[in-house]
Order: structure tokens, then sequence, then C-alpha cells
């Protein structure tokens, strides 16, 4: 009887041939090292929250992918894959079984990461193994749509030039009203500015608020600042998907606009994946040396206090609130302290949440998780343990530095039926800004007026 | 001594050293073959939270136990790496010990530290077998590699407690066994999961290195009060 080669699909051969291009030295060490020890199993959410089923501890998960590779890189896995557990991928049918898991059993918060003694970073190559996936149009529905948007409109919601620029236009508005001051503005497209200001498209679609107050600090500190009137998506479903090439050429849009308008300083409003993506992955991702510098909202907004360009008062803040580390600003960017610092000063009373910072665990909308309408029940039982933390510090509001982490947040909340609040720094901030009215105006006369519609 | 105990001791010992020792500078080469990847942003976090830091916490994680919440919260399962890592080093070592310097075998003192160490590096992977075959994610994620490698290291620990007085009073038998085990862990090595600390440099520098850049490394974390 002759030995047959067991055919592969196209999709299947492709995802082969690409994961050598995706290999790098960290990565390839990461599939290599793990020594199955198991330390890492329940520093991951999903384990907790599911006991006894093994398919969720990340070295399970990982070695779904690492078999791949022990397959068709690794010596051993070559000659005897049963001795290794190597294996391959030849059907469809395979990779779908492997979407499930890179995208529905696994935020990439990276906690298991931080907690393998071997340096096994699994976060990351389940990225990368998303990417292979995306590469050949195995993804969930969500992470497509999204993803099209992000290259086809510009930004991750689709969100129309028009309505961005009528949103701002809006606020600008709502600010002279609340101000008395006809001559608050939102300013689009300003040049040589100070500071250019970018955001998440969640923010113009349910949550404008944000952008009215981040432009009322702006407006009281007396910042020279504008808002690009394109390119001004600062998120990036490359994170997500695992694709580069989505991730590199969308932060070049908003690398080149601020060039193009000159900007000495690129301020990236609250979103954990945003400030992940643009202050620190994207440049790999798209080959883009920055020539300008790159900072988070809340750095800004706590500078402006230390600089006495605003003054706060934090009785107006007295609700007991409590802050929950995003994974990408924590783990991945080390935003930690400065966000908790801002709180201090803005609130009165502040609980800490147990884990916190790099060790705290995700919201569990993370990693794209709430575009994958398909996995919800999975997110949401698994949300326990971010439930159980939350409710454990006794605050009434949470706060939190990022927009997917509000969505998660509040999704699990109503679905515990917590009735806690979640809110950004930036509008607890806004809340607390001392109004010196007089002085305010004066300072304000230089700055242009909002082109709604033009751009 | 025999001839075949002395070939064991010494030939069949460099013969397998030599093999180790050149399929890991082919590895190596290998590994330094995939292009590392390159931080091209600005260093984020802290003022003082650098990649040499970063690498050199990263590097100090083992010993370090009290860093990372996984060995923190579990610290019986690190006292028991440490116990078995300290076992196979005194086990290597004394292969090179019994044909090099066995004089320094003839201080009782010294056997029995050596017995004892490795003795007790032998119970712990009992226990580390009991565990693996127990808990069931561990066997969810153990390959026959890793139940072969826990088996075999665990058995040449136990000759070598057997080896440690270097007598052949009772005969040869335990050192051939000892010698000849070696020389097949020495070159079975290469090939399973036991190479890992060949990768334990790497893998922990460059996520160190990227932890430390990124101001996450050294870990900070405030205790509930
Ligand atoms: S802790 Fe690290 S080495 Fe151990 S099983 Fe998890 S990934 Fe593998
Ligand atoms: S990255 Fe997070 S969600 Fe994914 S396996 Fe690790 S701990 Fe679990």
């Amino acid at each position: 009887m002759r030995w047959k080669r067991r055919k592969r699909s196209h999709k299947a051969e492709k995802v082969l041939e690409r994961l050598d291009e995706k290999l790098n030295r960290q990565m390839v060490g990461s599939l290599l090292a793990c020594v199955h020890c198991g330390m890492c199993t329940d520093a991951c959410h999903y384990v907790l929250a599911n006991p006894g089923d093994t398919t969720y501890a990340p070295a399970y998960k990982a070695d779904r992918i690492r078999r791949l590779f022990k397959r068709h890189k690794d010596w051993t896995g070559r000659i005897f894959p049963w001795w290794v557990k190597a294996g391959s991928v030849f059907t469809d049918e395979d990779l779908e079984e492997l979407r499930d898991i890179i995208f529905g059993k696994c935020t990439n918060c990276r906690r298991c990461s931080l907690n393998c003694p071997m340096g096994v970073d699994y976060a990351t190559f389940n990225r990368m193994a998303r990417g292979l996936l995306v590469s050949v149009g195995i993804m969930p529905e969500g992470v497509a749509v999204v993803s099209k948007d992000q290259w086809e409109i510009g930004n991750q919601m689709g969100v129309l030039k028009e309505d961005y620029l009528e949103t701002l236009e809006w606020m600008a508005e709502e600010l002279q009203a609340e101000l008395e001051d006809p001559t608050v503005a939102i300013p689009i497209d300003k040049m040589d500015c100070d500071v250019v200001y970018s955001i998440n498209p969640r923010e113009v679609k349910y949550d404008p608020r944000t952008i009215a107050d981040a432009a009322k600090i702006f407006h009281i500190a007396g910042e020279n600042w504008t808002m690009p009137s394109e390119g001004w998506d600062m998120t990036n479903f490359g994170l997500f998907s695992g694709d580069d090439e989505l991730g590199g050429a969308v932060a070049r849009r908003l690398y080149e606009k601020v060039i193009e308008l000159r900007g000495k300083k690129l301020v990236i409003s609250e979103c954990g994946h945003g400030y992940r993506s643009t202050r620190c992955e994207a440049p790999n991702w798209g080959k883009f040396d920055v020539p300008f510098e790159m900072e988070s909202s809340v750095i800004t907004m706590l500078r402006y206090i230390k600089e006495g360009r605003i003054k706060v008062d934090k009785t107006r803040n007295t609700r007991p609130v409590t802050f929950h580390d995003s994974c990408n600003n924590a783990r991945s960017c080390g935003l930690f302290e400065e966000p908790r610092e801002l709180l201090n000063i803005v609130c009165t009373d502040v609980r800490e949440m147990y884990p916190n910072r790099a060790e705290n665990y995700c919201c569990t909308g993370g990693g794209g998780a709430m575009s994958m309408s398909e996995y919800t029940p999975l997110r949401l039982k698994s949300a326990k343990i971010k439930a159980d933390q939350l409710k454990d510090t006794g605050a009434e509001i949470v706060v939190t530095s990022c927009h997917n982490c509000v969505d998660g947040l509040t999704d699990l909340i109503r679905h515990y039926k917590l009735g806690m609040e979640v809110t950004q720094l930036v509008n607890l901030v806004a809340n607390a800004l001392v109004i010196e009215k007089a002085g305010v105006a004066a300072e304000q006369e230089d700055e242009v007026e909002v082109k709604g519609g033009e751009g | 001594m025999s001839e075949l105990l002395h070939f064991s001791e010494h030939r069949l010992q460099e013969a397998a050293l030599g093999f180790m020792g050149l399929v890991y500078i082919i590895r190596i080469f290998w590994l330094l073959s995939f292009k590392a990847g390159r931080e091209r942003q600005a260093p984020t976090g802290l003022p003082g939270t650098t990649p040499s830091r970063g690498i050199f916490y990263s590097w100090a994680a083992i010993a370090t136990p009290w860093e990372m919440e996984s060995l923190r919260t579990k610290f019986l399962l690190y006292l028991q790496f440490v116990i078995f890592h300290v076992g196979v080093a005194v086990a290597i070592t004394l292969s090179f010990i019994i044909p090099y310097g066995p004089g320094l075998l003839e201080n009782g003192s010294v056997v029995l530290v050596t017995q004892v160490v490795t003795g007790a590096a032998c119970a712990v992977g009992v226990l580390r077998f009991i565990r693996r075959v127990s808990n069931p994610y561990m066997r969810a994620i153990s390959s026959p590699d890793d139940y072969f490698s826990l088996v075999l290291l665990t058995v040449w620990l136990f000759s070598a407690t057997l080896a440690a007085p270097n007598s052949i009073e009772q005969g040869e038998w335990h050192l051939l066994t000892y010698f000849i085990m070696t020389a097949f862990f020495l070159v079975y090595v290469p090939f399973s999961k036991i190479s890992h600390y060949l990768y334990y440099p790497f893998t922990r520098y460059y996520f160190g290195k990227t932890m430390g850049y990124r101001g996450i490394y050294p870990i900070r974390r405030v205790k509930r009060v």
C-alpha cells in the first residue's frame, strides 16, 4: 500500500507558508521554552471562571499554536510529532477550531505571560496566530467588519467625516453655553499647535461628553491645541486582529496627519489599546520612526495640574471610586501610577483594587472581545473574576483609562447586577475643574473656530 | 575497575558531552537565525525603568519568587523547583567528580550532602510525577516527552544517590547505571524539554528588555492592607 500525503486546504497551506514570515527570535523563544509546568494556569481569568475545564489553561491554548511550530519548524516535532504533541492543520475546519481558541478563549491580556517563570509570552504569539488566520479570512464576523471599516473609512466605527466634524461643532457649542463664553472652540486642523488631540471613534458615536470634557480642560489650561479633520482615530484594530499591515497603515494616517499639521505632540485620549497601539506598537508594525512626542491624556492632565495650568477641587467628586487598570496600559505600556496620582488629586475617596497595576485582571472585554458577539456568553461567564474584584472594593464608581474597558465593565456590571457606574479620568477632572471666568476669556481669543463640515 | 566502567566514565561521557555541545551550538545558531524584533518607539513608564534593569529583573525571576504572583502563591511548588534543579546540578557535577576528582568523595560529608541533595531531588521528581498525572490541568498540557523526561531525571537522580560513594565493593552495576544514564541523558537533552535551560536566558532576556523598556519591570504592586 502506498503512503499518501494528506492533502491540505488552500487556506491551511497559506497559514503554514506565512508562519515563517511571522516568526522572530522573541516569538521562537516563547514557542520553544514552555516546560508545561502549569504555573501560568490560574493567572488566567478564563481558567478561574471555568473551573475544571482544562481547555482554558494558557499552556493548553498556547500548545494549539505551538504544535504547528513544532511540526513544521522544530526538529523533534518533525521526526517524532506524537512525542512532543506536534501537529498540523489540514482543513478549514481545523482553522476554525483554532479561531475559536485564539479569539474566543483569550483576550491577549498578557497576565499569563507575566506569570510564566520561563518568560513565555503567550499573548504575543496568540496575536501572531490571529494574524495568520486573518490573512486567510478566518476570523469572527465582528473582527472582519471592524477591520474593513478601519481600512476603508479610516476609523473602526465607520464614523463619517461629516458626523465627526458635526459632533465636534456640537460639543463646542455645548461648551460655549456651559462656560458662557462664545469664544470657546474645538480647533480643527490648526497648524503648528503644541498638542494634536486624537480620540477613539466611540467618543463620537456614544460618548461625546468625553470630547467636550477634554476640550474644556485644554481650554482652561490655555493649550494651543487642535484636532485633526482626518486620521483622528487613535484606536487600532490591528492590535486585536494581529494584522500588522492594518496596524501600520492606521497609525501611519495619524502620524502623517500630525506631521502635516506640524504638531509638536500627539496626545492620545484615554484608551488602553489605542495608547498601546499608537504609542508603543505601531511604529514597529509600520516601521515608522515617529518624529514627534506622544503622550496619554492622563499624563497631560496631570501635567496641567502640576504646572498650575488648571486648578481642581476634589470635593466635587466625593463618591467612592476605584481604579481599573487596562491590560494594555498597565501590562504593556507601564501606565499605572499616573492615573492613580491624578485620581487622588481629583477624588476624595479612592479605593484600591486587588490585585492591581500590572497584576490586575482583564475587564474581559479586551483583545477585541467586545466586537465578537459569538463569544459573549463565554466572555460574561469569565467576567465573574472581575465582578468579584470590583465588588470587593466597595466603590460606587469604577474609573478606567480605556474606552474598551468602559464597555467591558459596563456590560459585566449589568450582568452581575453590581449597581456601579463606570467613568473615565477626563470626566472626573472636568467635573473638578475650578473655572475662574474672567481669566479664561482673555486667553481664548487666538483660538480658531470649529470648521464643521469643511476640514 | 572493569574496562566497561572505565569506558562509561570516560569515553562514553566525553562523546555524549561532545555530541550535546555540538547540537547545542547548532541550536543556538538556529535560534539566532531568526531576526530579533526592534522597539522603535520612545520608552514608556516611570523613570528608572530601563531595558537593562528589566533584563536583570527578568533573569532574576527564578531567584526572586516574591516578585511573581504565580511563584509567590505556590511557594511549595517553587521550593520543589529549587530542590529538583539543585539536585540535577549536583548529579551532573558528580559525573565529573567521579572520573576526574574522585579524591573529593573520600570525604564522608561530601558524599552525604550529595546523597541528601540528589535523594531529595529524586523525591521531588516523584511528587512532580504524581502532580503531572493526577492534576487534570497538568495532564491536559503534558506530552509523552514531559512524562519521559521527568521519569528519566527522577531515575537518574536515584542512580546518582547510589553512585555518590563511588564504591565498587558491592559491584559496579550502580555506577554503570549512573554513567550510562548520564550519557543517554546528555544525548537526549537537546531533543527534549530538558533543554529549556538553554532558552531561559533568551526568553527572559527579550521579555525583560521589552518590559523594562515599557516601564513594567520591576513590577510595582500595592498589597492589601
Ligand atoms: S508557566 Fe510558562 S513554562 Fe509553565 S506552562 Fe505556563 S507558559 Fe509553559
Ligand atoms: S493572555 Fe490573558 S486571557 Fe489569554 S491565556 Fe493569558 S491570561 Fe488568559
